[in-house]
């Protein structure tokens, strides 16, 4: 049978398990951070930098500290200078430390001054209003040509900024970070083509936009040690980065994720939560901080804007001969991300397609502008935009149709590409040959799906309404080999039920259901059996925490292996029971059965006589995990759109996603996964975006003016689950949850070429540049 | 905590309650200070739609009403649309169809189907997307939140007899007749 | 703005009284969603009319009359003889926003997003003031500088009143935005009277795009008397350029607003076109 056939055979595994969080989400049970907050708890407001970039020359907080109602008051002045990294990566960080609590010198609309606690929010607005400052106004440097030129203002002078692992880094030329590759030869390839490119692809600022804003409560436990709730998709990195920038010892920091309201990324900083600490052990009262959602989208996390220059050759037979990605990203005011979502922008997109010769250029700069953070695909999203923009130009040249040209090249079950090893998260990569791989099923069904064969050229097309074709392929990986590691414990209780305790983090995803499905699964047992905690630094083992598409196959794994040893433990006690070598037993169903099936003692009986009766112990498994390979999960999207040619204006009539996951742990999970992926990729391509004014300022810091989907704008959405079966994942899994926004941007560019001839090179798809190209298109006709 | 300096009286949940308020008090602040936490706050400008409860039978935001206007009238909050035990029909639906991830946006979706159903008697598409168009999701891209939604509105619509009543439109203002 | 007290008068001369009272700390409350935006710290006393019998829509002979407190979801669920107010209230923001808000809230004060001030000019709708007792403005008027100017003294918008469309009478609106529950990128709203395929009058509006809501003369002066088609709509939608100060909005430029402006008015048009030879609405 095919290999992903045995994912048909599960029990637990590939089956839409009811969500274990499901009901309780739907009644509006207490979940979230702010549900939790004692009714003391002060309240702490922010003020923030009106100026781009400046120096603090006099901060006055006496006022304030003297307001009614305050209890607290900090800025630089009152607090530790400690240089660190925001962004939630393991440690030592692939970032620099460039960031402190409170610091003299502020770099974008939006940064910190200084905070207030106070009895109620009314009482800390008020005390931020008479805090006195003076700034020095600085020159600001708002792009990237602004960042690289020769003699730019810099925005990182201070003395403490550097990097905690040996990677390119200079501040003094805005310049956050470089990594280079190359593979074969370039300039060799360039040689050999029939047709060679040169195009520069731009990609814009974003928000995450979770419904829920970002959130963190803090208080003094009795015992004197500080615990943090907070709405975090990094609980250890979390616990790490506060306990550095607060100097106190790991130890007496407790770190606990409740429900969140979503994160996409921009939760995988730590932005609250010193913050909310430090007012937690000067007033020794609870504190919360909770973003509003103006403060989300001006101070919060976004995604990297990118300037990307790709250089290409392809031959009249449709062999790509050679690529060269130069790609500079734009990581704000602070660089934490920066390195790692520049190089993610080469090594999750260059190696999809078959090229002897590849070369990769990243940077990173500093502006004073909002601070890119993580955000679901990660340096992907941008990068396949302007990758597959020019796959369809590359198969126009030859005259070959577009799917047919990805079709011969797309890398394949069991070939390696060079940018794996080469490209890594802040040090070289890991070589990998490809495993599963569904790819070319992908492409077929989906295909079929919107209907390509009804696909025509452009030049044909009359009248106000035109409608175009268009389709991108993508990857992404699964967890950062050999750097990120996930642990896990499940111990048996009188019932047969399990305590599974996971440091891998749910921020909506549904990971605590499929980690659950997959400790069952390899328990032989059911999901409903399982009691899942995760995500607190003092009860679950560690876990990086969720991003890099890791926990299913990361977290996912060492599940498993804990679940393993769990299993040895129950045979070997059920062996005893039934006075059988262990050999001669196995589980099945909930119970260890003897070999002749007359047999049987079940895991509650197996627990009552290990917990209580005879040779008593706790079964309990225990295992970690890291990862040696980064295994991509593929996708083929295609949509229909029609163009009103006189408004410029963009309909979406229909979106397919297809998505090889390997196998779906949780198959309706995966389906939600890449519907809420897709739709994000598309109103990214065509209604967000960050208007500034001429000082920095963001415009549109609303729902009313940052336009996301509602349920009346989502257009016909196909989703198409194409099996694999990954070897080294639990039960053949890959990841999911990031390589559905890569599509969009590209295959509406795609779609609008095939609709009227106009091609642009930047999203959003406004239409206005939409309604230019095309003008400019019957000009030249 | 917010010294109060006026009182609301309301029927919140079927309950009539008397609450202690100030002026400018929001209802959405109201409601989760006396405990009613499931309407939740996701931007306090009227366009998220996490906070959204029934005011007279009509889907509000509570984040852009002021607790007083309340006054006199009918409140319905998620905490009276099912319980553990009971769950409503579109909330076994959401989640039967795997349409709570993150969970946010639920209470609020919840709420403005409710109006639906107790408002409408045909349920087409363009009235539906009508009703939901104020209660935004990041997570779901909405399709199985749809799904379990036009299931719901199928099966009342194949057996009408069990709706409750519904609310007059001239009343919902609360005015003189 | 801050609310610090709540009153609730029983009558429409006690509004109008404690309004008079209150001079600028009192403010008029009916959906109330617009207070919540007021930038400001002055305290203000809310004076919620709500209780006052103004949520209605009713036919009263040659015109619909609108109670000034009545929601927008109450006006697009309505239905009478060739009602057209449903079409562009379904189209102003969301669902909760809808039921909250009111007419009289659109217009008492307008900004330049809304949409119901473009339709009223359209359709040459009459507005309903208390001053002690009620006078009707029509829309030209009512519009012709910010209305906000009329209430100050403590008079009330009471309501708002529609002709019903006669025969031959068609109306048809244009509200492009980014998405469905968007502010306008502009709004065009027309009322064209027809005779025997000829165009015998014109009133075409726009708002959003431009600093404030107004008819478009030109426009209108290049549809009079002309035949109902869409060459003449395309060369009348041409004279919205010099009709209007058309300005740029959400990162797009003044140029490509008024080019909007022109399809707009052209759909708007064959929309109005359609209605009035008695096809769909």
């Amino acid at each position: 049978m095919n290999r992903h056939e045995k994912a048909k055979n599960f029990k637990q595994v590939n089956h839409s398990v009811t969500k274990i969080d499901a009901l309780q989400l739907a009644l509006g049970k207490d979940s979230y951070v702010a549900d939790f907050v004692p009714n003391d708890a002060l309240i702490v407001k922010m003020l923030w930098s009106p100026h781009a970039h400046a120096r603090i020359k006099k901060l006055d907080v006496s006022k304030a500290e003297k307001m009614p109602g305050v209890k607290a008051v900090l800025w630089y002045g009152n607090v530790p200078r400690i240089a660190h990294c925001t962004a939630g990566q393991g440690f030592p960080e692939p970032s620099p430390y460039d960031t402190f609590m409170f610091d003299k010198k502020v770099r974008f609309v939006g940064d910190r001054v200084a905070a207030v606690a106070a009895e109620t929010e009314e009482q800390a607005l008020a005390a931020l209003e008479v805090i006195k400052v003076e700034y020095e106004l600085l020159k600001p440097v708002f792009t990237l040509d602004e960042a690289m030129a020769p003699g730019a203002p810099v925005i990182h002078d201070e003395a403490e900024a550097h990097v905690p692992i040996p990677i390119p880094y200079e501040p003094k030329k805005n310049l956050v970070a470089h990594v280079a590759c190359e593979a074969g030869s370039f300039e060799k390839g360039l040689k050999e083509a029939d047709f060679t490119f040169d195009q520069t692809f731009e990609t814009p600022y974003a928000q995450h936009c979770p419904i829920e804003p970002y959130t963190s409560l803090a208080q003094i436990a009795p015992s004197g040690r500080i615990h943090i709730t907070t709405s975090t998709q990094v609980p250890f990195h979390c616990r790490r980065i506060v306990a550095k920038t607060l100097d106190v010892p790991v130890q007496k920091i407790r770190v606990v994720k409740p429900r969140i309201g979503g994160g996409f990324g921009c939760k995988q900083e730590v932005l609250l939560d010193d913050v909310t600490a430090m007012f937690a052990l000067r007033t020794g009262r609870a504190c919360l901080w909770q973003f509003n959602r103006e403060e989300t989208f001006r101070t919060g996390r976004t995604r990297h804007p990118f300037r990307i220059r790709l250089k290409a050759g392809v031959k009249k037979d449709g062999t790509i001969t050679a690529i060269d990605m130069e790609a500079i990203n734009n990581t704000g005011a602070y660089g934490g991300h920066g390195l790692t979502v520049v190089s993610c922008a080469g090594s999750k997109v260059l190696p999809l397609y078959h090229c002897e010769n590849i070369k990769f250029d990243g940077k990173s700069y500093y502006t004073n502008l909002p601070v890119g953070g993580a955000y679901r695909g990660f340096g992907a999203t941008q990068a396949f935009f302007a990758m597959e923009s020019l796959m369809d130009q590359m198969a126009e040249a030859i005259g070959m149709d577009p799917m047919k040209f990805r079709q011969i090249n797309h890398i394949r079950e069991g070939e390696g590409s060079p940018i794996f090893a080469a490209l890594g998260e802040g040090r070289e990569g890991t070589p990998m040959t490809v495993g599963s791989n569904a790819l070319a099923e992908c492409i077929v069904q989906g295909a079929e799906a919107i209907g390509w064969e009804k696909r025509r050229d452009w030049r044909g097309k009359t009248g106000r309404y035109r409608r175009g074709i268009g389709m991108a392929c993508l990857m992404q990986g699964s967890s950062i080999p050999d750097i990120d590691m996930g642990a896990a414990s499940i111990k048996i209780n009188d019932d047969g039920s399990f305590n599974l305790l996971v440091g891998a983090t749910d921020l909506g995803t549904g990971s605590d259901t499929v980690l659950a499905q997959i400790a069952a699964e390899e328990l032989e047992t059911a999901t409903a059996k399982m009691i899942v905690y995760s995500s607190d630094t003092d009860l679950t083992p560690f876990d990086v925490g969720a991003y890099a598409s890791s926990t299913t196959y990361l977290s996912g794994e060492a599940v498993r292996k804990a679940a393993a040893d769990a299993k040895r433990q129950i045979l070997a006690t059920g062996a005893e029971m039934l006075g059988l070598p262990v050999d001669q037993v196995f589980c099945e169903d909930s119970a260890v059965r003897s070999k002749d099936d007359k047999h049987k003692v079940t895991y509650g009986d197996i627990a009552k006589y290990s917990l209580y009766q005879k040779n008593q112990y706790q079964i309990m498994g225990t295992a970690s995990h890291i990862t040696k390979k980064s295994p991509p999960p593929f996708a083929a999207h295609y949509a229909e759109i029609e163009v009103d040619t006189w408004t410029g204006f963009i309909k979406v009539l229909n979106y397919v996603s297809t998505i090889d996951c390997g196998t779906a742990v949780n198959p309706a999970l995966a389906e939600g996964q890449t519907e809420g992926g897709t739709l994000n990729g598309i109103s990214y391509a065509l209604t967000e975006e960050y208007l500034f004014d001429e000082k920095g300022r963001m415009q549109n810091a609303s729902f009313a003016d940052y336009h996301i989907y509602s349920m009346r704008d989502r257009p016909p959405l196909k989703t198409i689950l194409v099996p694999s079966y990954e070897e080294t994942g639990p039960f053949g899994a890959k990841s999911v949850s990031e390589i559905c926004i890569n599509g969009a941007a590209p295959v509406f560019a795609n779609a609008l070429y095939n609709a009227t001839g106009a091609r642009l090179r930047e999203f959003p798809l406004t239409p206005e540049k939409v309604l230019k190209a095309i003008q400019a298109v019957e000009v030249k006709k | 905590m917010t010294k109060t300096t006026h009182t609301v009286s309301v029927t919140l949940n079927g309950e009539k309650k008397t609450f202690g308020t100030r002026p400018d008090e929001k209802l959405l602040a109201l409601l989760r200070r006396e405990g009613y936490r499931g309407t939740k706050y996701g931007c306090g400008q009227g366009t998220c739609g996490a906070c959204t409860v029934l005011l007279d039978g009509r889907a509000t935001y509570a984040c852009l009403l002021y607790a007083m206007q309340a006054e006199g009238r009918e409140v319905r909050t998620i905490e009276s649309a099912g319980t553990f035990d009971n769950p409503s029909v579109f909330q076994k639906e959401l989640v039967a169809a795997g349409a709570v991830q993150c969970g946010y946006c639920i209470p609020g979706m919840v709420m403005s189907a409710t109006a639906l159903m107790e408002t409408e008697k045909v349920l087409e598409d363009e009235i539906v997307k009508e009703y939901m168009d104020g209660n935004l999701c990041r997570c779901t891209g909405y399709e199985k939140i749809w799904v379990a939604l036009r299931k719901t509105l199928d099966r009342q619509a194949a057996a009408p007899a069990k709706k409750p009543a519904a609310k007059s439109k001239s009343s919902a203002k609360g005015g003189k007749k | 703005m801050k609310l610090s007290e709540f009153i609730r008068p029983a009558s429409l001369p006690e509004a109008r009284k404690a309004l008079r009272a209150l001079g600028p700390k009192g403010m008029v409350l009916a959906g109330g969603t617009a207070l919540h935006f007021m930038p400001g710290k002055t305290t203000v006393t809310a004076v919620d009319i709500t209780g006052l019998g103004l949520s209605y829509i009713k036919q009263k002979g040659d015109y619909f009359v609108i109670g000034a407190a009545t929601p927008l979801s109450d006006i697009q669920r309505h239905r009478g003889p060739r009602w057209a107010m449903h079409e562009i209230c379904r189209r102003i923001s969301t669902h909760q926003i809808r039921n909250v808000s009111t007419i009289g809230g659109n217009i008492a004060r307008v900004f330049p997003w809304a949409d119901l001030p473009v339709v009223l000019l359209a359709m040459n709708a009459r507005m309903v003031v208390y001053s002690g007792k009620e006078k009707d403005i029509p829309a030209d008027e009512y519009f012709s500088s910010q209305p906000a100017r009329l209430f100050r003294g403590g008079d009330l918008l009471t309501a708002v009143k529609i002709p019903v469309l006669k025969a031959h009478h068609g109306f048809g609106s244009v509200k492009a935005t980014r998405n469905a529950t968007a502010f306008s990128l502009v709004t065009i709203a027309a009322l064209l009277e027809l005779k025997n395929g000829v165009i015998k009058s014109a009133r075409v509006a726009a708002g959003s795009g431009i600093p404030f809501p107004q008819r478009l003369k030109p426009v209108e002066d290049a549809l009079a008397g002309k035949e109902a088609s869409t060459a003449v709509f395309k060369e009348a939608a041409a004279a919205a350029g010099a009709a209007a100060r058309w300005v740029g909005g959400e990162g797009m430029s003044a140029d490509y607003i008024r080019q909007l402006a022109e399809v707009s008015i052209l759909d708007a048009l064959e929309r109005a076109a359609e209605f009035a030879r008695g096809r769909a609405a």
